[in-house]
């Protein structure tokens, strides 16, 4: 309840300032509405879906590249006890830089289009998904195998049957921290350079100074980024009755 | 032990030196464009090019970090100690830190670069924004989690608010402070980084963001290394500093 009108009494306030100092650059929340009301009819970007659904392709295509790089990443480097230690470090290393410094190459190298949006989400959502499946490797029971092995399990199925569900936890946390990843990445990298895509619109609006509608793009592009975090959330409650 | 660590070192120093040469391999070969994939040599050659201008850069964005930094600490514990430690602040509060601490600041980039300009500031309020959210959670559920026997024994030995906030909550979230820490470095320099690129006049981000541009591979396979070496570098040197930190504490 308090929350409720400590909200209102926030936008209230915001609404009040942004009238009396500067409307155009301080977006009044009444200003909002019908940018969003005429954003969501096509007024003002008629290509709006078409920038939607690019943006959705190139997080889906990113993800997808990221899942099997990095379960495969993550399984090749958890095999073996050495190799796991000996690049375990250097990629938590790379982990810890600041991935947008990788961005202006990747623009180099594939350009402005979906490619270097691709690639860029691919890389964020690449690490936690390989560091997720090392820690959940780490996390199995050795005995389990042993007795597995010993009961006469071979190593697939030891695999799919012991291995999995022991892992099963931190790996689908993996998995959702690498899709808000991607699509952060995805959003990064149309926002620093693109033609096209809901980065390309809010770019577009914001150099127009078409505030209301820049903030209108916003919303919509939360509801991209909320949404497949929810989706996300849902898969990994899921998960999670499964291994109990 | 030590015969597999240094079975580890020697695998790791080996594997980059075999990644290193297959590059310069292949650079040299011309199965790449070196237009695009420079061979590391032509890369350390860009790098001494460069030299001062990169290190100026360097030196403008670590600067703007290191301002950033020190915001988003102080900032981060001091409302994460506030709202953390005031029952009535953190029901009314914390929903909204916690929605402002997942929404995905680039967002806001452009409205911030509106509002302040190009430059200084918007690198230094953005690179805070990025940094104070972890810091702020943190504290908030360190705060939180203070073990209650703690303070009841404090006030029922006649503890002041004071004494409570300074003798027995400040030393509990030390650890979580430090967490917090370690990851805000990261996220402040990520987020100077950003601002430069999208709207900068100097600095490192801005350097990247021109070479890219210019096409030239070289330097900005030499730039993007320095940057990655000198954050992993305050990582590291961070990673140390805590465990000092641990051990004093014991």
């Amino acid at each position: 309840m308090l929350r409720v009108l400590l909200l209102v009494a926030g936008l209230a306030i915001w609404e009040v300032f942004a009238r009396l100092a500067n409307p155009l650059l301080y977006v009044p929340p009444s200003a909002v509405l019908p940018a969003l009301g005429r954003l969501l009819r096509l007024e003002s970007y008629p290509d709006l879906l078409a920038s939607l659904l690019l943006t959705l392709r190139e997080i889906l295509v990113a993800y997808a590249l990221a899942v099997v790089a990095g379960l495969a990443g993550g399984f090749a480097l958890g095999i073996h006890r050495v190799i796991g230690r000996a690049y375990g470090p250097i990629l938590a290393a790379l982990y810890a830089v600041p991935a947008v410094v990788w961005y202006p190459s990747l623009m180099l190298f594939f350009g402005l289009g979906e490619a270097s949006k691709i690639a860029f989400g691919f890389l964020l959502g690449f690490f936690p998904i390989t560091l997720a499946v090392l820690a959940g490797i780490r996390q199995v029971n050795p005995q389990m195998i042993m007795v597995a092995r010993a009961f006469g399990a071979r190593p697939p199925v030891v695999f799919v049957k012991v291995m999995i569900p022991a892992m099963l936890f931190t790996l689908v946390g993996g998995l959702r921290t690498g899709l808000a990843l991607t699509v952060i990445g995805v959003i990064v990298g149309e926002i620093l350079g693109s033609r096209s895509g809901m980065g390309a619109l809010i770019n577009h609006a914001y150099g127009l100074f078409r505030t209301s509608d820049y903030v209108a793009l916003v919303l919509v592009t939360l509801v991209l980024i909320v949404g497949s975090d929810a989706l996300a959330g849902l898969v990994e409650r899921r998960a999670q009755q499964w291994t109990e | 032990m030590t015969t597999q660590r240094a079975r580890v070192l020697s695998l790791q120093i080996l594997s980059v030196l075999v990644v290193l040469a297959a590059w310069e391999a292949v650079a040299r070969l011309g199965w790449v464009d070196p237009l695009f994939v420079p061979a590391p040599t032509a890369v350390a050659a860009a790098f001494l090019r460069m030299g001062r201008g990169a290190l100026a850069g360097l030196g403008d964005t670590l600067a703007k970090t290191a301002v950033a930094y020190v915001l988003s600490v102080t900032l981060g514990v001091g409302l994460g100690i506030a709202i953390g430690s005031v029952r009535a602040l953190r029901d009314v509060l914390s929903p909204f830190v916690v929605v402002l601490y997942g929404m995905p600041k680039i967002l806001v980039l452009p409205w911030i670069v509106l509002l302040l300009g190009f430059g200084t500031t918007p690198a230094i309020v953005y690179g805070t924004i990025h940094g104070l959210f972890p810091v702020l959670v943190l504290v908030m559920g360190g705060v939180r989690d203070v073990d209650r026997t703690l303070v009841t024994v404090a006030r029922s030995f006649g503890a002041s608010t004071w004494q409570l906030y300074w003798k027995v909550l400040l030393p509990a979230i030390v650890p979580t402070v430090l967490a917090g820490m370690r990851l805000a470095i990261v996220f402040c320099l990520l987020g100077v980084l950003i601002v430069e690129m999208f709207a900068g006049v100097r600095g490192m981000g801005h350097v990247l963001g021109s070479l890219a541009n210019g096409f030239q591979a070289p330097e900005l396979f030499a730039a993007t290394a320095l940057v990655s070496v000198s954050s992993i570098a305050i990582v590291l040197g961070l990673d140390a500093l805590n465990e000092r930190l641990s051990i004093w504490r014991g």
